[in-house]
């Protein structure tokens, strides 16, 4: 049987700085992340897991290795392409939810909408209807400031899927919520991911969230330790 | 244009809107810019006005004028046999002498003021008083009148219609006020021509000027080709060239310099401030920056939303400051200064406000197109 591969890393690394001063984030990473799969990313602070996500999100050049996302071997793709490439194929949830403050929630998750080519009108039907989806409905004209922190990170979740992206990275998203709001937004990540087929890697740290992988892969001092395939 | 385009302009709409703080004090940087740029310019322009509106309004076509004459100024007298070749010139209506001077007018309780005596020819009366607000032009036909400057009554002594005051020494009535007829030096004071002449005691046969009216459907460029052929020991003029003549003398040695400092000075705090307020306002809001580059935005997306804002600054600001700046004008306008604010410069102080914001814009930019998306991970 043959699986469709989202994500392919082989031999990745990244070091920064130079000569006395270097520090190698990443030493030959290898990673597979099948369509459809809702993987995480865990290892301690320092271990290389945010560089990676860097990496795969078009954010961050290798320093040498092979990173392959849907297709597109990242090494060779020209740097005028990478912002496209991010709006039309990749999904980002922060730490922070950085969210817009002068916009509102709809405005927010329409945002990516619009500058994917939609409407004003569509754009911000289908914005209406994503956070409708995430329990928001009551909430589309309000500004950032005036949502709570799991509330800000499910306008952020809303944002991210609104392209119907292939691949959506996310950053540690329960970071600064409480035990609660961090289940539900990971909860409500992981459903919308699956109604979509959309491919989920998630950067963390945080065990409470760890039953509702498909996969765990850890890292630490830049290297995968369980190895590319390995299942929670 | 495309959704993606309006995307861009309304979110740059909304993140200057959502600064409050920042948004006062860059319309204000462009209000100040434009109230204190437009306001010297137009103080400039009313003063520029003051000094060529004799020759605007003279009623002379062409000025025969002493040679190297640059500004309304008596020079070497010139002899009847001038005003003769002129008459006599063709296509020349009428040509008429026209006497100025320096006089002093003494006030009844002690003192005296200086006044630029004028004197000018009856009945065609070229060069002679307008702006007439009492008495008439024509009471100059009588014996020893004189019309004086409104403005400066009380200056006078409290003068008033039919009063009279010395003048070099010799008692004259007031037989009229004229209003905001005072250019740099004192204000114009108008006579009868030989009258003027006695006062200043100019010989009989000689004028400082000679004004020349010409034929209805002659060109005044042609007709002062002949003059300069008639008359080739003095310069003749035509009346615009003439009052460019006046502007360029005065910008040149007196005015140019100041005005142009305190102009520059006004648009360069104003590009400061937009320019200083903008960057902070891209500093503070960085990291969404950086995710709207994290999410897909290129450099010329951000590039449109900045360049968004500083039309609104500018467009918003012009508007502003205009409205102002002609409230001050309204309030500062007397005899003594009328600032004149014409409709190019108000039309075109947006478009100087919108090169001043964009390029005080640029800063911004800079610090945009090297903000790298990698920095939302961090």
């Amino acid at each position: 049987m043959t699986t469709e591969v989202t994500v392919r890393v082989r031999a990745l690394t990244k070091t920064f700085g130079e000569g006395a001063l270097a520090f190698q984030a990443l030493r030959g990473v290898d990673l597979d992340v099948e369509r459809g799969e809702f993987s995480m990313l865990a290892g301690p602070s320092g271990s290389g897991k945010t560089t990676l996500l860097s990496i795969l999100g078009c954010v961050l050049s290798p320093s040498s290795g092979e990173a392959n996302v849907l297709g597109h071997d990242l090494g060779r793709l020209h740097p005028s392409r990478l912002p496209e490439m991010r709006l039309r194929s990749i999904g980002f949830i922060f730490q922070g939810h950085n969210l817009i403050a002068s916009s509102t929630a709809l405005d927010n998750v329409a945002l990516p909408l619009e500058l994917s080519g939609s409407s004003s009108k569509v754009a911000r039907a289908r914005a209406a209807e994503l956070l409708e989806r995430v329990g928001l409905g009551d909430k589309l004209a309000a500004l950032p400031g005036q949502l709570s922190g799991g509330q800000r990170q499910r306008v952020a979740v809303a944002r991210a899927v609104s392209t119907t992206p292939p691949l959506v990275l996310a950053d540690e998203p329960t970071a600064a919520l409480d035990a609660q709001s961090g289940l539900v937004v990971t909860e409500l990540l992981r459903e919308l991911a699956r109604e979509r087929g959309t491919t989920v890697l998630v950067v963390t740290h945080d065990s409470r969230i760890f039953h509702l992988a498909d996969r765990i892969v850890h890292l630490e001092d830049g290297s995968i330790v369980d190895g590319p395939g390995a299942h929670a | 244009m495309t959704a993606r385009t309006r995307a861009i302009a309304r979110l740059g709409v909304r993140m200057m809107l959502h600064d409050r703080a920042k948004l006062i004090g860059t319309i204000t940087g462009v209000v100040f810019a434009v109230v204190l740029g437009v306001q010297q310019l137009s103080i400039l322009l009313g003063l520029l006005q003051k000094n060529t509106m004799f020759v605007d309004n003279a009623g002379a076509d062409v000025w025969i004028v002493p040679p190297g004459t640059e500004l309304l100024q008596p020079g070497s007298p010139m002899g009847v046999s001038v005003l003769s070749r002129a008459r006599t010139t063709p296509g020349v209506e009428i040509a008429e002498p026209l006497v100025f001077s320096g006089a002093t007018l003494a006030k009844p309780n002690g003192g005296v003021e200086p006044l630029t005596l004028v004197g000018t020819s009856l009945p065609s009366r070229l060069g002679g008083p307008w702006n007439v607000v009492a008495g008439s032009a024509g009471s100059l036909e009588q014996p020893d009148t004189m019309l004086f400057e409104d403005a400066e009554r009380e200056t006078y002594g409290g003068l008033d219609l039919g009063g009279l005051r010395e003048v070099n020494g010799r008692a004259m009535r007031a037989g009229g006020f004229t209003w905001g007829l005072l250019p740099f030096g004192p204000a114009y004071a108008f006579a009868e021509i030989d009258v003027a002449r006695d006062l200043s005691g100019t010989p009989r046969d000689e004028s400082s000027f000679v004004l020349v009216k010409t034929l209805p459907g002659e060109d005044a460029e042609e007709v002062a080709a002949r003059l300069r052929v008639a008359v080739p020991e003095q310069d003749v003029l035509t009346r615009e060239a003439f009052s460019r003549s006046i502007v360029t003398a005065l910008l040149r040695d007196q005015l140019g310099a100041s005005f142009a400092t305190s102009t520059s000075f006004g648009l360069l705090i104003g590009f400061v401030i937009v320019a200083l307020s903008m960057f902070s306002s891209v500093l503070d809001n960085l990291r969404e920056f950086g995710t709207l580059k994290a999410i897909g935005c290129t450099n010329r997306d951000l590039t449109l939303l900045i360049v968004c804002q500083a039309v609104f600054y500018a467009l918003f600001g012009s508007l502003l400051g205009l409205g102002l700046v002609s409230q001050m004008a309204e309030g500062i306008r007397s005899p003594q200064l009328v600032p004149i604010v014409p409709a190019p410069l108000m039309a075109g102080v947006p478009f100087v406000m919108l090169g001043v914001c964009i390029v005080a814009s640029s800063l911004a930019l800079l610090r945009i197109r090297k903000l790298e998306p990698g920095m939302v991970f961090r």
